[in-house]
């Protein structure tokens, strides 16, 4: 083939911008080390690495989703815990405390069961985040208050459950206070108290608040010593309570030794059925903070998996770049050495 | 035969030598001279005369000046050329599309959609807290700015393929004009000189009209007289020295299209850079803009529909969280007047539609699939009513008049957050405020739910379905570009193998055309001592 001088010069000029191109090339490789650094460089890794990337940004938000299911379930324990206990003390007021001689161990109980009471309503206007954990979705109003009218304990929430959304479903973070604090008949109520006097108890359960009325009947209606009255949730139990021990109705009324003493037991196995309720809830929290426990492990273990994943679509072996970038080196060195041995010599310079 | 001849002869033998070195020289001076095809002398005996002995030769004359061409390499070029133009205007039109959604750069909109998404978990998990609705307010803002400044880099990349359409235009029109004049001069040089071309001038035309296949699919045939007919299509654009050139004009949507003696051809240029330009701009419309603008106003619809079924912290309902998609009106007909309302966005196809006239009725056609949504008699002032939208046209419309209706074109420079943060509905009642966060669960799905306007994708697969497009699109423009450039340079290799300048080879030649000027000079000097010694006698 003829060989123009053109044709050296655009041979040359060519081979330096393809070396100088793959050096360039590799040097952003290094720069950034990325391989892919355009789609284009590979169609499907880049899509891939574009899902693994979405992904992984939807996982570190569920596991901050769960940070805060987290916190919720932790602080929800302890305040359970709390009002289990309480409700322990108030049993053992119940079962200890009945010395109708001894005014001064009446006086004791009655002051116990008001603090209990006062930090039962406390307990469930509980605020973690500034909202009242258990007031169901009604987050920004007390759970439960006390009203001057009917004397009695109301709850204000309602039975929403906020689920947070996890990789797989949801879970459900909160307790309507209805659920924890409401009195509940559990299992076979005692139909007598001690003295043999007949003690009949119902229930209607309000089903959109969870609320429960129990209402509890000792004697029969005509007898000198007949009593009914209601209680919705542990803090009217304590309430009751309280004022019995002063023999007292909750609206500061006098009411026979008898009456109180009847109050007082007939209460006593309804405390039992509360503590039962709050305990399982309290189990129910704590099944749902494993699962999310484990959730949020399996969670970052497939995030480790996707980062893994993204850095083995996108990412440059950097050895293998350092080892190319010399490559494309030496071979620029060599191609400029090359031409300058051909461009510098043409018969021309040979003609004296 | 006299002692004079054989000056005569010396005489030949310098003239020849030294329109050798002219030639050479040419040559040398135009080493780096783009479309120069080198030249070479071509000497022959001078007629002989008859003497007693025999014919007697009379020395050298020159037969001519010969260009080293070959016509089946250059239409080669010419062809290679018009490819190569136009695959590297789309390789750098997608390069740069591709730059715009790059999310391997952090660019693209990948990160802000699920940025977005990731905001509306926060607002589930506290839907009390105003902290997380501020969030997601800023980062449905950050959502749409991404979105806005992608649809504005797409947008100038059209804007600036139109301007150089028209760039393009001009500068083929000022070759086919320069090609017309060289017409004339090789036409006035060549019929003076029976037999001689114009090599200088026929360099620069095939010069030209390889810049001008760089631009433009053309081809041309060579006259008898040496004139070059130039040809797109049907049409001669050169002829002779009469040049019939292109115009650019912009039509009603706002793009140029070419035409040629009054004739839109706009769909017969197939290479070259216009053809590559027009292309381009095609492939960018209906993949790259038209796929973002679906994917948000497919966003703000889907978005819109749940949200207006919940309520904010103030109590309210049926809000929409971005401002509502709007129609955008092209009302191509003389005397009608459009107007268009979205009636049921839950039935908008986000398809755009182009209603078109005959004598009679109105046909309604879907621009994406093509396919007639209604039609029906047209009577000016009636509604047609078709997938959640009403549009009332008044006013006389003639035979294929149009009206086009887009819910896409304004959607996102056209929308904003309509809500503040109290408004924002993550619960789905109101008396279930503030921790309700059942609404704001229903919309994170339906980040995960497959769209139907998407074709069935969600929102995350049919971007990167969009990415995914694009970076085949620019793969494939680079790989072709790439492919059209090895051969370009092969032909170019095989020009210039014919007719490129070698210096070496000149400075051969200039050596040899030096030796013989000098032999030719001593064959002077020995007949002039011979005349001498004749003189002398």
């Amino acid at each position: 083939m003829r060989i123009s001088s053109s044709m050296i010069y655009e041979q040359i000029k060519k081979g330096l911008q393809t070396s100088l191109e793959e050096l360039s090339r590799r040097n952003e490789e290094l720069a950034t080390g990325k391989r892919i650094l355009q789609p284009s460089d590979d169609v499907t890794g880049s899509s891939r690495a574009i899902d693994y990337r979405v992904n992984i940004s939807s996982l570190e938000q569920y596991i901050r989703n769960s940070t805060t299911g987290e916190i919720q379930f932790q602080f929800t324990d302890r305040i359970l815990g709390s009002v289990s206990d309480s409700l322990l003390e108030l049993k053992k007021l119940t079962s200890f405390g009945i010395n109708p001689s001894d005014p001064q161990s009446r006086q004791f109980n009655a002051e116990q069961a008001a603090r209990l009471r006062d930090y039962l309503l406390q307990l469930s206007n509980s605020r973690l985040s500034q909202r009242y954990i258990f007031s169901g979705f009604m987050t920004s109003q007390e759970s439960f208050i006390y009203n001057p009218v009917t004397r009695k304990y109301e709850y204000q929430g309602d039975l929403g459950e906020r689920n947070i959304p996890l990789s797989n479903g949801a879970v459900t973070v909160n307790i309507p206070g209805s659920k924890v604090f409401s009195t509940f008949l559990r299992g076979a109520a005692p139909s007598q108290v001690s003295d043999g006097t007949v003690v009949n108890y119902s229930q209607a359960l309000d089903p959109f608040s969870g609320v429960n009325t129990i209402t509890i009947e000792i004697g029969a209606p005509g007898d000198p010593e007949y009593d009914t009255f209601t209680v919705t949730n542990i803090m009217d139990m304590a309430n009751v309570l309280s004022f019995a021990w002063r023999y007292q109705d909750i609206d500061g009324s006098s009411i026979s030794e008898t009456k109180a003493m009847h109050r007082i037991e007939a209460l006593s196995s309804l405390i039992d059925d509360a503590r039962t309720q709050v305990l399982e809830r309290q189990s129910e929290n704590a099944t749902r903070q494993v699962f999310l426990a484990q959730e949020t492990e399996r969670i970052k273990a497939l995030l480790n998996n996707l980062k893994n994943n993204l850095s083995k679509t996108e990412d440059a072996d950097l050895t293998e770049v350092a080892v190319e970038i010399k490559k494309a080196e030496t071979g620029l060195e060599a191609m400029r050495l090359a031409s300058t041995k051909i461009l510098s010599g043409s018969l021309l310079d040979f003609l004296k | 035969m006299s002692l004079f001849g054989l000056f005569d002869i010396g005489k030949s033998a310098l003239f020849a030598s030294q329109m050798g070195l002219y030639v050479t020289g040419h040559n040398i001076a135009n080493v780096n001279t783009p479309g120069f095809n080198r030249q070479e002398i071509i000497l022959e005996t001078s007629n002989p005369v008859a003497t007693q002995g025999g014919f007697l030769g009379r020395g050298v004359r020159i037969a001519g000046i010969k260009r080293h061409f070959d016509r089946f390499i250059y239409n080669q070029l010419l062809i290679q050329g018009q490819r190569l133009g136009m695959s590297r205007t789309l390789s750098n039109t997608m390069s740069r599309i591709e730059e715009t959604f790059n999310d391997m750069k952090g660019l693209g909109l990948s990160g802000a959609l699920q940025e977005f998404f990731n905001a509306w978990q926060e607002v589930a998990t506290s839907p009390e807290l105003l902290p997380a609705r501020n969030l997601l307010i800023s980062k449905a803002q950050t959502f749409l700015n991404v979105a806005r400044e992608m649809e504005g880099s797409i947008k100038d990349i059209l804007k600036e393929i139109e301007v150089s359409t028209g760039d393009v235009t001009e500068r083929i029109n000022s070759l086919l004009s320069r090609i017309g004049e060289l017409n004339g001069k090789i036409l006035q040089v060549e019929s003076g000189l029976s037999g001689s071309r114009a090599n200088d001038l026929r360099d620069q035309r095939e010069e030209l009209l390889k810049e001008l296949s760089g631009l433009i699919d053309i081809s041309y045939y060579e006259e008898e007289n040496g004139s070059v007919t130039v040809v797109h299509g049907t049409f001669n654009l050169v002829e002779r020295e009469t040049v019939s050139g292109f115009s650019a004009i912009t039509g009603n949507d706002g793009k140029k299209r070419i035409y040629v003696s009054g004739q839109d051809i706009t769909d017969t240029i197939r290479s070259g850079e216009l053809g590559g330009a027009l292309s381009a701009r095609g492939d960018v419309e209906r993949y790259q803009l038209f796929g973002l603008r679906r994917l948000i106003a497919s966003i703000i619809k889907e978005i819109n529909l749940q949200h207006r079924q919940g309520y904010g912290l103030d109590g309210s309902t049926g809000n929409d969280f971005f401002t509502p998609i709007n129609l955008h009106i092209d009302n191509f007909t003389r005397n009608a007047t459009v107007s268009a309302t979205i009636t049921d966005m839950a039935q908008l196809t986000l398809d755009e539609y182009e209603i078109i006239f005959d004598t009679t009725n109105y046909y309604v056609r879907s621009l994406q699939t093509g396919s007639l949504i209604t039609s029906g008699p047209y009577l000016s002032g009636n509604t047609i009513s078709f997938d959640g939208i009403d549009v009332t046209i008044s006013g006389a419309v003639a035979q294929n008049e149009k009206v086009v209706i887009s819910p896409l074109r304004d959607v996102i420079s056209g929308s904003w957050i309509a809500v503040d943060d109290l408004k924002i509905a993550a619960s789905s009642s109101s008396s279930s405020l503030p921790s309700d966060n059942l609404n704001a669960l229903s919309i994170i799905n339906i980040f995960q739910t497959p769209i139907s306007s998407l074709g069935g994708a969600t929102f995350n697969d049919y971007y990167n379905e969009l990415v995914s497009t694009t970076a085949t699109l620019s793969r494939t423009a680079q790989d072709s570009m790439r492919f059209e450039q090895n051969l370009m340079d092969e032909i170019m290799r095989q020009r210039e193998s014919l007719s490129g300048v070698s210096l070496d080879e000149e400075a051969v030649n200039l050596i040899k055309f030096q030796r013989a000027f000098e032999a030719g000079a001593k064959v002077i000097k020995v007949a002039d001592e011979l005349l001498e010694t004749i003189i002398n006698l």
